[in-house]
């Protein structure tokens, strides 16, 4: 359909905007919980500037996906990974590899919002405080733009000393999401970020993912298809830890190619 | 041809099972219509003719209520995929099927001009060239209902036999036109129905193109192995 488009001078869809180069590699990955094999041989290629959306049914590898590349999973000593997740062409799987480098570049949002039992503005100082020396002042700016950036200081502006708790849980979830991008990471990973919101803060959401897009890599897990369609230009379907399909968006959820892709979207899984 | 097992939400097969069902209720009364509009042709069945024009309604309710069925399933059940091209296919073969529909419904509209016609040589030829259009449209709304793409692409092949007999009722209307000026007259009307079926003939051609598009998500132009035209 791109090329129509392309052939007729119309501009493309959302879902086919044109993705960047490679930021992130993944090749032969494999994952293990002790014995159990969660992801296998996974290998396909995330796009800069652009939105990958992960879907599949439970237990199919999305979030071990999302753990193996910011490496969270090595707080737990059973599990581990093989095989390559090259971010700008470095392994970060190479014991060698910085993990402080790895999580500043790599920010993660989780399903239900993890606010610090501290003020809003701490919330977002926090991380920029440990990574980056800078005055008040500075500082005071640097917070205030990621709270523009997740759409939020609109909201919270006058109470920035109020505890995070006090906030909704959309609310919340957009402060977590200022706090990751305030350290200005490359990645951004949502695992299932909107589950647990109403609507209207889903929505803020997603506008959010379409604007960040321009300036991150981000990746998203999600259980609904529909958000994974409306957000993402890149999808990948999982299915008991093996990658079956990667494409354009607008090609998985109009023409995927898999019989396995075309079930779990249409609704004829299991 | 793909997606044998059923939705794991049953009543979403049911929604697209009536919308292919009401699909196939208009195939069957844009046939009946035809048949009948061609019957009444050649018979000089003014009464006849006039059921036919009336019972256009029918197709035209069916059209609507297939719109609003289509468009609740999108809103209601999001379809994906197959499904999606499903239902969209099927809201644009409503439209085309009423269509033919309403050629049915002109052609009726001649039969009292031609009431007290002399014998015109192409109204023979007529309810074979109606045969052949709606046997496209029959052969390629059973395609829909089977998703079948390869009967689809025969049924394309065959709208050459359509246009031919269309050139040769044309030819042979000129013919009378030119010999006798009193025939004009008839013979226009006539000429107007043979231009009707060819149009038949295309729309058929649209909807295979559709029922290809439903079952393989890919358009019939660039379908491998086509020869150039």
């Amino acid at each position: 359909m791109n090329e129509f488009s392309q052939r007729l001078g119309i501009p493309p869809l959302q879902a086919d905007a044109p993705a960047g180069a490679t930021k992130i590699g993944i090749r032969d990955l494999n994952f293990f919980y002790g014995k159990g094999h969660a992801l296998r041989d996974v290998s396909f290629d995330i796009p800069t500037n652009a939105v990958t959306a992960i879907i599949g049914p439970s237990g199919c590898g999305k979030s071990t996906l999302l753990r193996s590349i910011n490496r969270i999973y090595e707080l737990y000593p059973d599990q581990r990974a093989t095989g390559e997740i090259s971010i700008d062409g470095s392994n970060v799987l190479e014991r060698g590899f910085p993990l402080s480098d790895l999580r500043r570049r790599v920010g993660m949002v989780f399903q239900k919002p993890t606010p610090f039992s501290s003020s809003i503005r701490s919330n977002v100082g926090f991380a920029l405080n440990y990574y980056e020396r800078m005055s008040k002042s500075e500082l005071e700016a640097r917070i205030e733009d990621a709270l523009r950036q997740a759409a939020l200081w609109d909201e919270v502006k006058d109470k920035l000393g109020e505890s995070a708790l006090s906030l909704s849980g959309g609310q919340q979830q957009r402060l977590c999401i200022a706090r990751t991008i305030a350290v200005q990471p490359e990645i951004l990973l949502l695992d299932e970020a909107t589950s647990a919101l109403d609507p209207i803060s889903t929505a803020k959401i997603e506008e959010l993912i379409h604007e960040l897009r321009e300036r991150f890599t981000i990746v998203v897990v999600t259980h609904n298809m529909q958000q994974a369609a409306r957000v993402s230009q890149r999808t990948a379907f999982f299915h008991l830890g093996e990658l079956i399909e990667f494409g354009k968006t607008s090609e998985i959820f109009t023409n995927p190619h898999e019989q396995r892709t075309r079930d779990y979207i249409t609704g004829r899984y299991g | 041809m793909q997606q044998v097992s059923g939705h794991t939400l049953k009543a979403f097969d049911e929604d697209i099972e009536r919308l292919r069902a009401l699909i196939s209720q208009m195939g069957g009364l844009a046939q009946h219509a035809m048949e009948e509009a061609m019957r009444c042709l050649v018979q000089r069945d003014a009464e006849g003719a006039l059921r036919v024009i009336e019972e256009d309604k029918k197709l035209d309710a069916l059209e609507i209520e297939t719109e609003k069925r289509a468009v609740q399933l999108i809103a209601l059940r999001a379809p994906m995929a197959g499904d999606l091209r499903d239902v969209v296919a099927a809201l644009k073969i409503s439209g085309v099927v009423e269509r033919i529909g309403d050629y049915a419904k002109n052609i009726a509209k001649r039969v009292p001009m031609l009431e007290h016609a002399g014998k015109i040589e192409p109204l023979s030829l007529l309810p074979e060239m109606a045969r052949i259009a709606m046997a496209m449209v029959h052969d390629v709304l059973d395609a829909f209902v089977e998703r079948n793409a390869e009967v689809a692409v025969q049924v394309c092949e065959r709208d050459s036999q359509v246009d031919d007999f269309y050139d040769s009722v044309f030819r042979t209307l000129l013919t009378h036109m030119m010999e006798n000026p009193q025939n004009i007259g008839q013979a226009a009307h006539l000429l107007f129905v043979a231009k009707n079926l060819e149009r038949v003939g295309d729309h058929a051609t649209n909807i295979a193109e559709m029922v290809y598009y439903a079952a393989t998500g890919k358009h019939m132009a660039d379908r491998p192995g086509k020869s150039a035209k």
